[in-house]
């Protein structure tokens, strides 16, 4: 069984989002599925953490430039 | 050359995507912060190595990939090798309307070898083209196209999916009367 040969998505794109990459097939079940995975961690809420450190990095380099 | 406020803009902006590739790496939430944070630094202080005007965020998430393996090896993991590695069939099975339960799928991609998830994730998921996935990855086109296609030939095996574009609903129902039918 051949199933590794559907890159090219010739088959119609029946009720696929289209925003992604053609290559896993937008129409293919397991393409849907990831983007939705994926998705959902891009639009979890970021920790202050990293803004923070940002700004000390941003700090740290201004009170380096004073010396 | 102090680094400018867009570059510390945009590294902001790039966190959602950087803590989600983090995410599909390491399976792992803190781990997965914690090699964002790295990523930040590495890239605030390397940062007059990255021309402007280039693929800021597969420059980002080339350094996030190199620390992940990296602290891999320094854990003494062993980095994965795909063609060593059998995975096993879930019991998973599809609804009759053969959709999948977000959580069987993430189930079968964290068994995806390391080097199939990050490749599928980078071209499935993050919009990445082949070529930028290569760069990331340091390696061949064809090497990411080969690990895309035996990464979505195991998830679909593990799912016990069929590739619905090659056979339709047809024959998948079918196939399923065939192995199921008394």
């Amino acid at each position: 069984m051949n199933i590794m040969t559907n890159d090219m998505g010739g088959a119609g794109d029946k009720r696929a989002r289209t925003g992604g990459s053609k290559t896993l097939g937008a129409n293919s079940e397991i393409g849907r599925k990831l983007k939705q995975y994926y998705d959902g961690l891009v639009s979890e809420d970021v920790p202050d953490r990293f803004a923070e450190l940002l700004s000390r990095l941003e700090q740290a380099e201004s009170a380096q430039k004073k010396d | 050359m102090a680094v400018s406020a867009g570059f510390k803009n945009d590294l902001l902006a790039a966190i959602p995507s950087l803590r989600a590739f983090a995410m599909s790496l390491s399976q792992n939430a803190d781990k997965a912060d914690d090699l964002v944070q790295e990523t930040l630094v590495k890239a605030w202080d390397k940062h007059q190595s990255f021309q402007m005007g280039t693929n800021l965020k597969a420059w980002l998430f080339t350094i996030l990939r190199n620390e992940f393996y990296s602290q891999m090896r320094k854990r003494g993991r062993e980095v994965q090798d795909s063609d060593g590695i059998m995975t096993a069939r879930l019991a998973v099975h599809p609804s009759q309307h053969g959709v999948l339960d977000l959580e069987d799928f993430r189930i079968a991609l964290e068994k995806l070898p390391d080097d199939q998830r990050e490749a599928v994730i980078l071209i499935g998921a993050s919009g990445f083209s082949y070529e930028e996935a290569a760069e990331i990855c340091g390696c061949a086109v064809g090497t990411i196209k080969s690990r895309v296609s035996r990464a979505r030939s195991r998830l679909q095996d593990m799912l016990e999916i069929a590739g619905e574009d090659d056979f339709g609903p047809d024959a998948i129902a079918a196939q399923v009367m065939g192995s199921n039918a008394a």
